[in-house]
């Protein structure tokens, strides 16, 4: 494997994937290792298809994922099983088990073999730090069950559910989707801090393009099923691609719409 | 236009057999990997034993309830039909062949689909819509282990014993109903059933609720898994749900005499 190979985290290659219409039309995207990396986009287009791809949550119709170089599709069948338990995904909702306290919630990140090398007094340790590194009282918080927290409060515990496991690799799906603006700050603060705190590689799929400017190393914009743009913020911010710009500026929004042929 | 009126129907009925044909190739790809699941001893048995106190003590008094029910009217629509023709211990047969051939396991299987198989679907559709069977995959758990395997499971272990429990139910409803309404004391009405009793008997219902019991959270399970489109989604797949648990036990129940009473 050469020392390029080993700096890319996440390499989706040709990415398509078609449900009633066409959705993903051969996206090729790269994540470097250690990286903060945006992903853009109206809705529809395809964002979370291609996050939950990585994981095989939903299977591609083309092209492969390479997670540090193993292939998910075509490599050992044992590769997908290594690739969920080095990658912690943040979902949309937080899709936490509403059978599950808090803290069970939680284990469940870990995997079951981690689980039985550990052993009870370490996993709840664990489950302790997790849920402590995303800011929540663990003693008030532990045996709750999900019905009983808020919605800021449940996109944490999803949060800690994913860095349980102490993940290479972070995929988040609009994480602060449905939030205000206050906890969407923290939430974003939260981000970046894990980020470098537990030093993993971050996907960030988001409609809150401001936050993912700032925090991001990289951002793309993935449009009709294509990629519409990857490279920079400060390139994102520049670019005079219309539709990008639509992302940026109000008034730009407004004279994409036509682009768009938006109703 | 005639061509088109052809073809419509034919479509439609293509449409539907390959529907069909779709079900049942993911139960049986569903039945082999719960079958795998349980032999690798991958269940928990915990949450086999939370499923059996949920699925199985649970339905006890509303299945006893069905059962002493059916007891009442078998004996009294029996007595009403055949009481001028007939030598009244003739009930006892006629309860006791009813409830435990038919009305036993039946009756028990439908109310079983509406307590626990019409919930099995809305609780795992609901997990399928709010991506918490993803959340499962994604953190490296098979939801055929940890969700359907201890309901299928469990469903397998409680199916007969319930059906023994409204088996004996009825009898006693059944035989209690016929002393106040005929004059039939218990041992005439013992007398009667054993007239055309076989010792198979037993054994045949029992074996009809653990066919039952595999059926109903088979396909409750597949359902379930099978939802999409939010609150309208699950509502929907719970109905299909329902009405295809009350027809495959139909089916199921008319294939036993020919196969295991010839």
């Amino acid at each position: 494997m050469s020392e390029l190979t080993k700096k890319i985290a996440i390499q989706y290659q040709g990415i398509a994937k078609a449900f009633d219409t066409p959705v993903l039309s051969g996206i090729d995207l790269s994540v470097n290792s250690g990286e903060m990396f945006a992903l853009f986009g109206p809705s529809g287009t395809g964002k979370s298809v291609l996050l939950k791809t990585t994981l095989s949550l939903i299977v591609p119709d083309r092209g492969d994922v390479l997670i540090n170089g193993e292939s998910v599709y075509f490599g050992n069948p044992d590769t997908l099983n290594t690739v969920r338990d080095i990658i912690g995904y943040v979902f949309q909702y937080a899709a936490l088990f509403d059978s599950l306290s808090v803290a069970e919630n939680v284990e469940m990140g870990l995997s079951e073999r981690a689980i039985k090398e550990m052993g009870l007094e370490a996993v709840q340790e664990r489950i302790w730090e997790s849920l402590d590194l995303v800011n929540l009282d663990p003693g008030e918080v532990w045996g709750k069950f999900p019905a009983e927290l808020s919605g800021g409060m449940k996109k944490r515990v999803g949060i800690a559910r994913a860095i349980a496991g102490r993940p290479e690799i972070l995929l988040w799906d609009e994480p602060t989707t449905g939030l205000d603006p206050v906890n969407t700050a923290a939430i974003e603060r939260l981000i970046k801090q894990l980020s470098e705190e537990l030093h993993v590689t971050s996907l960030l799929v988001t409609h809150d393009v401001e936050g993912g400017l700032e925090m991001c190393d990289r951002v793309a914009m993935l449009e009709g099923g294509k990629l519409r743009f990857c490279g920079s913020p400060e390139g994102f911010r520049n670019s005079e691609d219309a539709v990008v710009k639509a992302f940026t500026d109000r008034r730009a929004a407004n004279a994409a719409l036509d682009i768009l042929d938006i109703r | 236009m005639k061509f088109s009126f052809a073809r419509g129907p034919s479509l439609a009925l293509a449409q539907k057999v390959n529907l069909l044909a779709e079900h049942a190739g993911q139960i049986g790809l569903l039945f082999f990997d719960l079958s795998l699941a349980s032999i690798r001893l991958r269940v928990s048995s915990k949450a086999i034993f939370r499923q059996v106190y949920l699925i199985g003590i649970q339905s006890v008094p509303i299945v006893l309830l069905a059962a002493g029910l059916v007891g009442i009217v078998t004996s009294q629509q029996g007595g009403y039909q055949m009481q001028s023709s007939l030598p009244v211990y003739i009930m006892g047969s006629i309860v006791v062949e009813s409830v435990i051939l038919e009305m036993g396991p039946v009756l028990t299987a439908i109310v079983m689909i509406g307590r626990v198989g019409a919930r099995i679907t809305a609780e795992l559709g609901t997990m399928k819509v709010s991506e918490q069977i993803d959340a499962l995959y994604s953190v490296g758990r098979d939801p055929v282990e940890v969700l359907a395997a201890p309901r299928v499971l469990a469903m397998m272990i409680s199916m007969p014993l319930l059906v023994a429990l409204a088996n004996m139910v009825g009898i006693l409803t059944g035989m209690v109903s016929a002393q106040y309404t005929l004059g039939l004391g218990a041992e005439r009405f013992f007398y009667g059933a054993r007239l055309f009793w076989h010792s198979y008997d037993m054994f045949y219902s029992l074996l009809k609720a653990f066919f039952f019991g595999i059926a109903i959270p088979l396909i409750a399970v597949h359902m379930g898994l099978r939802t999409r489109g939010g609150a309208e989604g699950v509502g929907r797949t719970t109905t299909e749900s329902v009405v295809l648990m009350i027809l495959t036990i139909l089916v199921i129940d008319a294939m036993f005499p020919p196969l295991f009473l010839q």
